[in-house]
Formats: C-alpha cells, structure tokens, sequence
C-alpha cells in the first residue's frame, strides 16, 4: 500500500502541533489536520475592542532565559519555533485565604521562597529545604524515565527512593518531613495547575513542578497563546508539512491491530502512523471500526474519570493594574487552605465553591493592552457536576451570577475594586470548553488524576497500553495528562516514537 | 528524612499499580458515546441550520422580513438560543458557489425557544446576496443558517442600567429583538431607542415598537426622521446635542447599529459626549465595497493583481482589482472562503499570507498580535497591492 503520508495528525492543538513539528522537521510527510479555522486548541487568544485576551494559559513552566534556559525553552530552540518568551517574574503567587488570615506572596528563588516561607511560619525553612532537595531527586529520576528503554528497575537502580515519593501523596511526604500544616498548604497552592488535591497527587510529580516555578519563574509567549501556536505552525509549514484546516476526521482507518490513515468526507488518506489528539473515548466510541476497536483500550478508557473543567471570565479593564491596586500576576483566592475540601466543595456541582484564580497578564507583560487599561482572567473549576445545565437561559445565568461572585470574592480579598471599570468581559463555561476543544465535558484536562492512575503509573504502564500500532495519543489525554508543557512533550514523545519506528522499518516510509 | 521514613511504605507505588490494573480489568467494555456537555454545546452552538422559511413579509419596497423554521428532515429540530443583538449567517449558493452574509436576529429569544427566527434583509446597491435573497427566497425554500453569532449583547456586568440605542435604517433589527427581550423578561435594563428614518415611511417596525413602548416602562422609542418633519418626531440626524435631550443624567451606555455613513457621522457625534470607551458598543461595521474611500489607504499603481490560493492540497491563481478585498475576488472567481461577520471582527476567514503586499484598513483591522508577527490576514477586510500567494482555510 502506498501512503499519502508519513504521518497524518489529527488536531493542532498543543501535543498535535508538538508532534508534527518533529516529524516534518525530520523529513517526514506529514499532514496535520484540524477541524477549527485556527491551531492552538487551549492555546490561542481572541480579540474584543481594544483587547486581545489570553485564552487559558496561566504560566507556563521550566522556560527560563537565554542565559539560564529551562526544558520548554531549549524544546522550541531545538524545534526552531520563534517565541518571544516574557519571563522575570519576581514573585510566584499571591495566596489569600481571608477565614484563615493568610496573605502571603511567595518570591522566586529558592533562597528568597525559602526566607519568606520561614518569615510567615517560624521553623519551615529545614523541612522545606528538603523538598527542594526531594525535588531535584524526582526531576531527575522523571528525565530519566524519559530515556529510551528505561523501566521501573532501571530507574530505581539509580534513584532507589524515587518510586517512594512516586507512591505517596504531598501531604504524606511534607507530614513525614514534619513540615508545619501551614507551610504546607502554602507551598502546594499549584495543585489546581495538576488538578488534583495534596492528598492524592504524588509528591514527586508535585516537587517537580513547584521547583520549576521557583527557579525559573513564569513564561509568558509575548502575544498570548496564539504566538505559540502559530510559531509551531510556521515550523511544520517551512518543512514542508501540510496543515488543513476547518477539515474534520470522520474515521481512523486500523486494519489488523495497525493504523494505517483515515477518512476525511468519502477519501481515504493513508500514512504510516496516525497522531490523535482526540479522546480515546472519542475515538473508541466513534471514530474506529467496531472490529478493530481494542477491549482493554475501552476499559482503560471506562476506568477512568473525566478530568476537571472550568469557567473563566476575561475581563478587559479601562483602569491600568496599578491604578486598580493589583500587583502580583497570580492570585489565588479560597474559602479554605484545604485542598481536599476545596476540590470536594467543586465536586458534582455547578455551584461556585469560592475558589478563584486571578491572573493579571500586564503584570508580566505590561504592554499586552493599551495604555490605561490591563486585562483579568478569572478561573474556578468544577469535577464534573455540568451534565445537568441544559437549559440556555439557566445557564447564561449561572455564568453572570458565577462570574459575579468571582469579581466580588477578589474584590473583597485584595481589597480593591474591580466591578466599575469593566469594558469587556466573556465568560466561558464548561460548553464553551466543549465547542472549541471537542473533549469529553469540555475539560481541558484529560483524564482525571487520582491515586491509582497517577502520571508515573500511566508511563510505567505505557508499553502495554498502545492497543493500536502505530496509534498515538497526545495532548491532555496521554501519559503526561494536563497542562500546555506536558502537551509540548506528549508531541515530541510521539514524535520521537514514529520517527525510531521510521528508522526501524528501513529509512522513511516513502 | 528519618521521619519520612517510617511513615512511607516502600511498596505503596506497586499497590497502587496493581489496583489500577484492576480497576481496568473490572470496568465497562461499551465505549462512552454520550456526553451531556458536548450535546448540549452542539445544541448552543450549531455549525449549521437547516431551515425552511416559513413565511415571508414585504415591509417596504426593497425590505422583507424573512421567518425561518428548523426543517427536521434535514436534522434541525429546534432554532439554537442566542442573545438579543447576535446575528446568524446565511448562506447561499449562486452559480454553484456558496456565500455568507450575516444579518441580525430581529425576532426575540423567546420566539426562538418557540421555534422560529426573523431576519429582516433590506436591498443595498451593491448586494448581490440581498438582491438574490430578495428576488428569489419564498415560503417553504430549503436555506441553510449559521449559529448565532456576535457580540452585540447586553452585559449586565459591564454595560449602564440605561443603554440609548441609536438605529438607522435597517439598523433597527437588533433593537427590535432587544426590545423583544425586555418585554419578555430575558433582559433587564432601560431602553431609550433613537431611530433614524429618511420619513415617516420608511420606518421600520412602528406599530411593533408602539406596541412594546405600551407593554412595558422600560422602553422608549424617539422616531428621528431626517426628511420631514412631522409632529411627535424628532427633525434632522442622530447629534450629540439629541442624545443628551433624551439620556438619564446618570450612568449610561450607548449602543450603535446602522449603514456605515451613520458609523462615520455619529461616531463623531457620540465623541462629543465625552463617556468612558466602555459605554459605546458598535454592531459590525459591515463589507468594505473598494479601500480608496478609507482614510489610511496607501493606494497602488496596479489596477489588477494575481491571487495564488491554496486550499488544502488544491492551488489555484486567479486575477482580481485593488479594489476588491482578496474575499471578493476569490468569491468572484468561484473559491468558496470561510466567513461570517466579512467586517474583520470575527477572525473566522483567517488566512495565511505567504508573500506580497496588502492593505488593512486600520479602523477594522482585527487581526491578533501573532498573526501580525507572523503574516496572518483576514481576507474580508484585506485589500491587494501587489500580487499575493495565501493559503485559505477550507470553506465547509
């Protein structure tokens, strides 16, 4: 059978462009093909009045500078994407619990985190000194489960205590650690970055994480999302890969276990290996012939849990950040420090539990609105509970009340007023989410995390959960599950994998 | 470290394996195919709707309104929910090409939830789909509409308690289902709608807002004709000088929807008023008919230019005037181009430019910052000034 294609992938979301990059930079023919006008899926910005507004990015990790680069930094380096990285944060987050009186913003830099950590409760610093150290223990042990060939033994050979920390949740290690409570509730205010509380996410995933922020601070594509996407856009096009747009997969052709190209209106197209950035389920359910679609595949898939969605509101303001009293770019916002009750309040419900990020952009970038003005992006999030707004006016409803709780709860928390200066404001909500990504409930994502389908678990468990050859998964679905870098890396994972597949059948494919 | 020791089992990772892997082998093997979310986006947000047109009303010579009901043998069972002021596209084909325009929703909220939709489509000079929609559309004709669209909507978070609505002509649609609205109970605010006819005869909707007025106490409605003056209607054009006759002395917002000469007078108009940015709202601006007429055109020597156009694995050169935007002339070269608001809001004919030189009117350049950086354009409001090479998103 003579093939189109190398490799055809459908969606130009993060993990689709990632990949798609790769392969056509490598030599490899390759056709992305998306079903909206633009790629980005998350990533992209949109345009009202005088603003152009961040659409769902709300720092990306491990960028760092020329000088001091991070691992997203060198990817785009290395993929020859042109970003124009803001960075040089000097805080990481702003925490405000008004029930139990903490305020506190965290500095990045691990000596300075670790002096304020110290500063706001007396006798953490040791403790935290340990996570770091922890931290940079599972960061490498991860980089090493990365390597080809890797497995459990060979990286436990070298990093005997790793899985101990891959085994136990946050609040086991800090409390094994003797890290006081407050300290702790401090230092895991990113949970909702994994979407998971600290009594279920995995330290060393958690650890890994939270130093990248400390050291490296935020990353910011000078113009929104958008910019990233298109600069992956532009490397897949300069190498001679076809992306089409507005184009919809109607079917992945699989033939004996393997799939080998798919359907788009009557046509066939063929190609060696097929990337999908759709849901397994999506897939399972309706996009693979009855007999080729794998049992356990569909049990993995029914195992699990859909991944948290939110509702989050942009706000263009006609007052400058300064001039509203907001000056941190992160700003969480809770009814309790306690993870687990916060992500239990958002469970089963659409009712706002009184969580809320608030993201102020012109913090980082402080030209990304005209002068005068500056934008807000507030989000909250729910485990599932939206299956039962069916009703238009209701919903149009809870999104103005629920927005307005959020504007009103950040009001009062920062002690600033926000209300009267808004120009323009868009509400997104769960279907929102769904219309443009085409996730199951609109979660940006993926599966949810829980203790017994943690990310470790999921890339142990990889080899033996491809049920199709030559099938691959990216974006929030796969392995690596939620967030715009494991995006990044579930691409260049499938990526690399097509292409050591291309090797092993004798050169490309053509 | 000695703590943490005695608190964590080594084998906690494996368990939890194996849990996992149980937890598979004991799950469901149907694959999910539902998922409410999803439905219910999809039911907010059709790509298409396939409608027939129910009946049809001549409200002047040269202005119809045309009402439109799903047609369930082709899929659509129900009109999808939008916001008073948002618009549908309609989409035709002439000579084997398909077109869109957008037009908006006159007919209410409610009336949707019933089941039909009203567009009131008026005959522009230059409108090959207004004529053809005009000459040809009659009751029980198969027609095909977007979702609805736009962002010409009240906000109670961001908008005044009193919005002074200014209309002129068919402008007036959007109001009319805001008024609708109020009535109803699907909005809540303070209405006070200055409309600009050329006479008493050419307003649109009279009876149907003299009727509103009556029905509730927050709408008012000021008939400004411009070619007559009659008692019990306001002389002259929409001026700043009338806005203040009629606002609230306290906060309001001002929202715009009327041809593009209205635009260009009343903006002026409106600026004399001195209100905060975020008071003013304007309905699209609508198609560009020739750039020589806007402020910040450059102009060229070439009377015509080549187009090179890729679209998915086709490519194709086609020849077009400077005056036309590259949408024109792909669509009058037979290439169907994705579009919805053709006024450069919406982003939705978003193209690449791989080489040459163009024009974007700046007042309607609503391009985002990447695609500045990286040659995006939106072919509706894009003007040619030398020959291009693009690539086009496919036109569903």
């Amino acid at each position: 059978m003579s093939a189109d294609y190398d490799v055809i992938v459908i969606g130009a979301g993060n993990g689709g462009l990632a990949s798609a990059a790769l392969t056509a930079k490598n030599g490899l023919r390759t056709l992305l093909v998306e079903k909206h006008n633009i790629p980005g899926g998350s990533a992209t910005s949109f345009r009202r009045g005088r603003f152009e507004f961040e659409t769902s990015l709300h720092e990306l990790c491990n960028v760092g500078t020329a000088e001091n680069p991070g691992g997203i930094y060198k990817l785009f380096q290395m993929l020859g994407a042109d970003v124009d990285w803001a960075t040089g944060m000097d805080e990481t987050f702003r925490l405000i619990c008004p029930p139990e009186g903490i305020d506190v913003t965290m500095p990045c830099g691990i000596e300075k985190f670790l002096g304020a950590l110290e500063k706001e409760v007396p006798g953490s610093a040791p403790s935290m000194v340990q996570v770091f150290k922890l931290a940079g223990m599972c960061t490498q042990a991860l980089a090493a489960m990365d390597e080809p060939g890797a497995t459990m033994e060979t990286v436990e050979e070298k990093f005997p205590d790793f899985f101990k920390y891959a085994g136990h949740s946050i609040t086991e290690v800090l409390d094994g650690l003797g890290m006081p409570k407050k300290a702790q509730r401090i230092i895991t205010t990113y949970w909702p970055y994994l979407g998971a509380n600290a009594d279920v996410l995995d330290f060393a995933i958690y650890s890994r994480m939270l130093a990248g922020y400390v050291i490296y601070g935020a990353g910011m594509p000078r113009y929104r999302s958008h910019e990233i996407s298109l600069a992956l856009e532009k490397v897949i096009r300069d190498n001679g890969g076809e992306i089409w747009y507005n184009t919809e997969i109607t079917e992945i052709l699989v033939k004996d276990g393997k799939a080998c190209g798919v359907k788009i209106g009557d046509r066939e197209y063929h190609a060696g290996s097929v990337v999908s950035s759709s849901y397994p389920d999506l897939v399972y359910g309706s996009m693979i012939d009855g007999e080729e679609v794998p049992e356990r595949g569909v049990k993995l898939a029914n195992s699990r849990e859909i991944g948290l969605s939110f509702l989050t509101v942009y706000l263009g303001m006609n007052k400058s950040m300064e001039e509203l009293g907001i000056d941190t770019y992160s700003n969480f916002i809770m009814p309790t420090t306690d993870s687990a009750q916060l992500q239990q309040a958002a469970t089963g419900t659409h009712d706002y539990s009184g969580y809320v990020i608030m993201n102020c952009l012109n913090k980082l970038i402080p030209d990304c609105t005209p002068e005068g003005t500056c934008q807000l992006f507030f989000t909250t999030l729910y485990y599932g509970g939206w299956d039962d707004v069916t009703d238009p006016e209701e919903y149009r409803k809870l999104k103005n009340d629920t927005a307005m709780k959020m504007i009103r709860d950040c009001e009062k928390a920062m002690g600033i007023s926000i209300l009267p200066y808004i120009e323009e404001i868009v509400i997104a909500g769960p279907p929102t989410f769904a219309r443009y990504l085409n996730t199951p409930e609109g979660t940006p994502y993926g599966y949810q995390v829980t203790k017994t389908d943690s990310f470790i678990q999921r890339q142990v468990e990889e080899k033996s959960e491809q049920f199709i050859k030559d099938l691959y998964f990216v974006g929030a679905a796969s392995k690596r599950g939620d967030g715009y870098s494991s995006a990044y890396l579930s691409g260049i994972d499938a990526g690399k994998a097509i292409l050591a597949r291309a090797r092993e059948k004798g050169g490309l494919v053509r | 470290m000695t703590e943490s020791k005695s608190v964590m089992s080594d084998g906690a990772f494996r368990e939890q394996l194996q849990e996992r892997r149980d937890r598979i082998d004991s799950a469901s093997s149907q694959a999910r195919k539902s998922f409410p979310v999803n439905d219910f986006a999809r039911r907010l947000h059709p790509v298409r709707q396939y409608m027939k047109i129910g009946k049809v009303t001549e409200l002047e010579p040269g202005t119809k309104c045309f009402r439109f009901v799903p047609d369930p043998a082709r899929g659509t069972d129900q009109c999808a929910p939008f916001l008073a002021g948002q618009y549908l596209d309609v989409y035709i084909t002439i000579n084997g090409m398909t077109v869109s325009r957008p037009y908006s929703i006159s007919s209410s909220p409610k009336e949707a939830e019933e089941g039909f939709y009203e567009l009131t489509i008026k005959y522009v000079d230059d409108g090959l789909v207004s004529k053809y929609v005009l000459d040809n559309w009659k009751e029980g004709d198969e027609v095909e509409l977007s979702g609805p669209e736009g962002s010409f909507f009240y906000s109670p978070l961001r908008d005044a308690r009193t919005v002074v609505c200014l209309a002129g002509g068919s402008g007036i649609t959007p109001f009319l289902s805001l008024a609708q609205a109020i009535v109803d109970g699907y909005e809540d605010f303070q209405m006070i709608l200055l409309y600009g006819s050329r006479s008493e005869d050419h307003i649109l909707y009279k009876d149907k807002f003299d009727e509103l007025e009556k029905a509730s106490d927050k709408i008012k409605v000021v008939h400004v004709l411009s070619d007559e003056e009659k008692a019990g209607y306001e002389h002259g054009f929409i001026t700043a000088d009338l806005i203040r006759k009629y606002a609230p002395s306290s906060e309001y917002s001002v929202f715009v929807c009327g041809p593009q000469q209205m635009y260009r007078f009343v903006d002026k108009e409106i600026e004399k008023l001195g209100l905060q940015q975020k008071f003013v709202r304007h309905e699209l601006f609508g198609e560009i008919h020739g750039p020589a007429g806007m402020e910040d055109y450059p102009g060229t020597d070439m009377p015509e230019v080549k187009i090179t156009v890729s679209i998915r694995d086709t490519r194709k050169t086609v020849t077009g005037s400077v005056n036309d935007s590259v949408m024109q002339t792909l669509e009058k070269n037979g290439i169907s181009v994705p579009a919805s608001c053709r006024s450069g809001e919406c982003g939705l004919c978003r193209s690449q430019l791989v080489s040459g030189e163009v024009y974007v009117p700046k007042a309607v350049d609503g391009r985002r910052l990447a695609d500045l950086k990286f040659g995006g354009i939106h072919p509706c409001v894009t003007f040619p000034l030398s020959d291009l090479e693009i690539i086009v998103p496919y036109a569903k």
